[in-house]
């Protein structure tokens, strides 16, 4: 393996399989540094008293994909140590426990990869078009992130 | 001629996914969503909710002109929820 090779890379992808911890993590590992941090959204089982059966996440995909690679963008421009970032989304249905979003960021100490990861999730759900359904019981709901300036936070 | 693409909610209130729609080549946001509600009647609940994604660039509901160029994809988005 020629170490001289390890340019920073950015890894999105969007998919409707069920997501790997492990694939996402070692995409970011290099040599070059100390750190690797995670973050790794999971579907709960219940919102306000009703039970979650499981959710449904649709993309505008093209818009996504660009959208997340501004948002690399964005974390190595605040955080020029950074070096490899990766952000899987799941599309389609997520069963309760399974993870919808993985982000991992690398850089040669803990700090930045740590800063860069909650700055990747925050402004994700705040820019990229993906939409998450809730299945309850006997009913659905288009969820909506307080992120999201456009929302109608009264409904 | 523009394609419109829906999403989410929207897809369910106009009940399909994608469609051509002929529009002034210069036209405010504003304006272009109100073409759209002609068309999906049922839209126009969502109207404080939603905003376009006009060549995969955000415009809110509102004054902007847009100058629109055949095949242009414009988007209606819904609040988000990635994540």
């Amino acid at each position: 393996m020629d170490e001289s090779e390890d340019v920073p890379k950015d890894f999105i992808k969007l998919k409707s399989e069920k997501l790997s911890v492990e694939e996402v993590s070692e995409l970011v590992v290099s040599p070059y540094c100390g750190a690797v941090s995670l973050f790794i959204g999971t579907t709960r089982n219940n919102f306000e008293g009703k039970k979650v059966i499981h959710l449904e996440y649709e993309a505008y995909t093209s818009m996504a994909e660009t959208e997340i690679k501004k948002i690399c963008r964005d974390v190595r421009q605040k955080w020029p140590s950074v070096k490899h970032v990766a952000v899987h989304h799941r599309l389609g249905l997520v069963p309760i426990t399974e993870a919808s979003v993985i982000i991992a960021v690398s850089s040669p100490h803990r700090a930045e990869s740590l800063e860069a990861v909650r700055y990747c999730i925050n402004t994700l759900k705040a820019s990229v078009p993906i939409w998450k359904k809730e299945i309850y019981e006997d009913e659905y709901s288009w969820k909506e992130n307080k992120e999201c300036f456009w929302a109608n936070s009264e409904k | 001629q523009v394609v419109v693409l829906y999403f989410a909610r929207s897809a369910e209130l106009a009940g399909l996914r994608s469609e051509t729609i002929s529009v002034p080549r210069q036209i405010t946001s504003l304006q272009l969503w109100e073409e759209i509600v002609k068309i999906h009647p049922r839209l126009a609940v969502i109207r404080d909710q939603v905003v376009f994604a006009v060549q995969q660039e955000y415009v809110l509901l509102g004054d902007q002109l847009l100058v629109l160029h055949p095949g242009d994809e414009v988007a209606i988005i819904p609040p988000i929820s990635g994540g």
